[in-house]
């Protein structure tokens, strides 16, 4: 089944063509949309009548309130403002339903708050994204001549795919004293922990969010439960300005140290 | 109020730290929490202190992943070696509960063979002591939280479950099938520590799939609502946010009590006849190791050179199976059906012991996780694999990790939040573990693709952490005796996962419990002589079923067989 999602019906004028996801084959653009996925209608918060207090207090609170940075100068934000435009690209959303990423990731810095544990290959979270930042932009100024900011489009790209890849050609003091799966690892979860901790991104994938005191009833074959919707799959191609649609199993790799670090996995 | 039905509504004693009290128990998580039910009961002065928060469960927990972080241990932890492990909310539990509060109560028995790994297969550690002391505890256990599940569990020690099992989610269907074509036996619907139906206050499970989330419905076993009412209802304390750093020995060479900080970081002291310390497996060691003084200079109860020795993980890598149909695995419980068909050691293989294969059911960011290191997804990719979140199932291995010399809890030259030295922890693979995650992961990828997946990946990970302050026979290759008692110290216990010599397959939390259990039978067997005498009698103490919780032993309850 091939449905459109509800898109807005004029593209803004500050918005590429190119760097936006395309109808399969065609290359044809998709407008930006409130909510992009295969759940067109499906709402979390529209349920929230059904959750506990704690649970809608903090959804609400999240969706309405966006801290202001405070760990990061200006210049910082907006360079990860831009890393994440790549990492974990928006633009087949309309700009009122995108997600706040770098906010996040700048509250968690701003309060020290780290995951439990420190990779001793790692230094402090502060100070990784600190040294990340000089690292990435010598990448540029080595592939392209220019700061990562500056570059276009399809270049940043680029140039996060070498240090997704572990391949760089720069920076080599910086990535010896910091592994750079680590570091690649690290900016993927701060990423995810916030674009994927947001009820928006829930309609988009079909999750079906909190059931507490509610329930869920139908457990089997994948079934909605009645207020979740059936999904409607489209078929559609990542903007030809960019390189972030190629995955690769890693299945051959048993143990995480392998995945992870880019260490040589001496046993195949 | 620990979820809808339950409540707490009666006064919680409360010890002044000048009172030399009988029991003090560091850490109210798996293990502490049922000691302390149980020297509560039996009439001892007794307190845990516990690093994080007594839980308003309905106040303070969410059906939400990242509005969760306060129930995992996130103080600062080095970690190294060649294999580094993930803490926080990976394995590490903090508030009253413990890890308890965030495992998905998955509750299979060890095997018997796990008793005697080394005799077995000349690798690993003996017990010293046999499956079948531990038998009675296990059947207890199973009762006190109670565990739901089959009524034939055939492998081990073949044995049912009393409480029925779970209807099966997307991803136990998915584990059936592919079991199912392949010839291999599988345990539906549990063992597991999740309500199927309501019991006395308790309500049923609800499949909301937050599990490790903590369980806000209260259908969900932890210490905090199976065990630790019980022991406050009968005079037990739990001293919430009580950052324990140092055990204070006395000139006799018997410790005198423990040093804490409190919320504020005002430092106090609780005097205390003997000391039980139960922090899991990175903060029992460290506590130990940080508090080395003159005469203990490499730390307490470690003449052996064992305290922080012998760490081990699970090997826990997560195969997805992508299907055309949709799966929906945030439905139901993560743990739901196993197999442990490979469990023992299998002369045909390159390796000693074994593994089970497990549901597991990530959430969306967890889930998001596993692309980036399974797939190497970021940007465009990830947001595709994303998209399809709901076609996904998944299997969580559990391989055997061996119990080696160099994985190794030592104490870092940084200190966390309060200037504690904090924990370095040393983790590396051995070549039989290496064989082993090998053959685990290719067999658990077939099992999923005989399920009808079209795509199978993996994510290397671990699970589960046990060892470092071992038990054993011999005081020059262990820290504690068979009851969890310090060869080194007659009143300094220890008394959580940290004991266990080997790990086997299974989920270690009953296991914790079931030794927390036994323990505590052999303390009210010995009465006062802990307290004023260094002897050490060695017999198995009889076991005190009547000091179980209310309502879960005796009339109404099922009878063990």
């Amino acid at each position: 089944m091939t449905k459109k999602p509800k898109s807005s019906r004029r593209l803004p004028l500050d918005i590429d063509p190119s760097l936006l996801p395309c109808k399969a084959g065609s290359g044809e653009a998709i407008l930006p949309s409130e909510q992009p996925g295969y759940y067109p209608g499906y709402s979390n918060l529209s349920q929230q009548a059904f959750w506990d207090k704690a649970t809608r207090d903090l959804i609400n609170d999240r969706v309405n309130n966006v801290p202001r940075i405070r760990h990061f100068s200006a210049e910082s934000a907006l360079f990860w403002r831009v890393v994440f435009e790549h990492v974990l690209p928006q633009s087949d959303r309309i700009p009122e339903r995108r997600i706040p990423l770098v906010e996040r990731l700048d509250e968690r810095l701003h309060n020290k708050r780290g995951v439990g544990y420190r990779y001793e290959k790692m230094p402090p979270d502060r100070e990784a994204y600190r040294l990340a930042e000089i690292a990435i932009n010598e990448e540029s100024q080595s592939r392209f001549n220019a700061h990562f900011i500056d570059l276009p489009h399809l270049q940043q790209d680029i140039v996060l795919q070498a240090i997704h890849d572990g391949k760089p050609s720069a920076a080599k003091a910086i990535w010896k004293q910091m592994s750079i799966g680590r570091f690649w690892l690290l900016l993927m979860q701060d990423a995810i922990e916030a674009y994927y901790a947001h009820p928006w991104a829930w309609d988009e994938i079909g999750f079906g969010g909190p059931a507490y005191p509610r329930a869920y009833t139908r457990l089997e074959r994948g079934e909605p439960e009645p207020w979740e919707v059936e999904e409607q799959r489209y078929d559609w191609d990542a903007p030809r300005y960019s390189v972030s649609d190629s995955t690769e199993s890693t299945h051959h790799l048993h143990t995480e140290s392998r995945q992870n670090e880019f260490l040589p996995d001496e046993s195949q | 109020m620990l979820g809808p039905l339950q409540h707490i509504d009666f006064p919680m004693r409360r010890y002044r730290d000048t009172e030399e009290i009988d029991y003090l128990i560091v850490g109210c998580g798996s293990g502490g929490g049922v000691l302390l039910q149980r020297l509560a009961r039996a009439g001892f002065k007794v307190v845990a202190l516990e690093a994080g928060p007594f839980w308003d469960t309905e106040r303070d927990w969410v059906s939400d992943e990242s509005g969760s972080h306060k129930l995992y241990w996130e103080d600062l932890r080095i970690t190294g070696g060649t294999d580094p492990l993930a803490f926080g909310a990976n394995n590490s539990g903090k508030g009253v509960g413990g890890g308890s509060v965030h495992w998905a109560a998955f509750t299979p028995r060890f095997h018997p063979s796990d008793f005697e790994v080394y005799t077995r297969d000349g690798l690993g550690a003996d017990w010293p002591f046999s499956y079948e002391t531990l038998r009675p505890y296990y059947e207890q256990l199973e009762l006190e939280m109670p565990v739901a599940g089959p009524a034939y569990f055939p492998w081990g020690h073949p044995h049912g479950y009393p409480y029925g099992p779970h209807p099966m989610g997307g991803v136990g269907n998915a584990l059936i099938k592919g079991c199912t074509a392949l010839g291999i036996p599988v345990s539906i619907g549990g063992p597991v520590a999740i309500l199927s139906g309501s019991r006395a206050d308790r309500p049923h499970c609800i499949y909301r799939g937050f599990c490790i989330q903590g369980c806000k419905v209260g259908a969900k076993a932890s210490t905090l609502v199976t065990h630790v009412p019980d022991a406050i209802a009968n005079g037990g304390e739990v001293r919430e946010y009580s950052m324990a750093h140092r055990i204070e020995l006395g000139r006799d060479g018997r410790v005198t009590g423990v040093h804490y900080f409190d919320r504020d970081g005002a430092s106090w002291f609780q005097r205390a006849k003997a000391v039980i310390v139960a922090g899991y497996a990175i903060e029992t060691p460290r506590l130990l190791l940080n508090s080395a003084c003159p005469g203990h200079e490499n730390g307490l109860a470690n003449s052996s050179d064992t305290v922080g020795r012998y760490l081990m993980a699970q090997a826990g890598n997560v195969v997805l199976g992508r299907f055309d149909q949709p799966v929906r695995m945030y439905k139901a419980p993560p743990a739901h059906a196993l197999t442990e068909e490979f469990y023992e050691t299998d002369p045909r293989n390159d390796f000693a012991r074994g593994f089970a294969i497990q549901t597991v059911g990530p959430l969306p960011i967890a889930f998001g996780k596993q692309m980036v290191s399974a797939k190497r997804a970021w940007g465009w990719g990830l947001r595709r694999e994303m998209m399809d979140y709901n076609h996904w199932a998944s299997f969580g291995l559990l391989g055997e990790i061996l119990p080696w010399a160099d994985n190794r809890v030592t104490l870092s030259e940084e200190r966390d939040q309060f200037g504690i030295r904090a924990p370095h922890i040393s983790f590396n693979l051995h070549d039989n573990d290496h064989r082993l995650i090998k053959a685990a992961k290719n067999k658990t990828m077939e099992v999923m693709q005989a399920a009808g997946a079209t795509e199978v990946i993996q994510e290397a990970r671990y699970a589960h952490l046990v060892g470092a302050a071992r038990m054993g026979k011999d005081p020059r290759t262990s820290v504690v005796d068979k009851f969890g008692r310090t060869h080194d110290i007659a009143n300094l216990f220890v008394c959580d996962g940290s004991i266990l010599p080997t790990q086997g397959s299974a989920n270690p939390g009953l296991t914790i419990q079931a030794l927390a259990a036994r323990t505590a039978d052999y303390l009210i067997a010995q009465g006062d002589t802990v307290f004023n005498s260094n002897r050490r009698d060695m017999n198995e103490p009889p076991m005190s079923r009547e000091l179980a919780p209310s309502d879960t032993w005796g009339h109404g309850v099922p009878r063990v067989k």
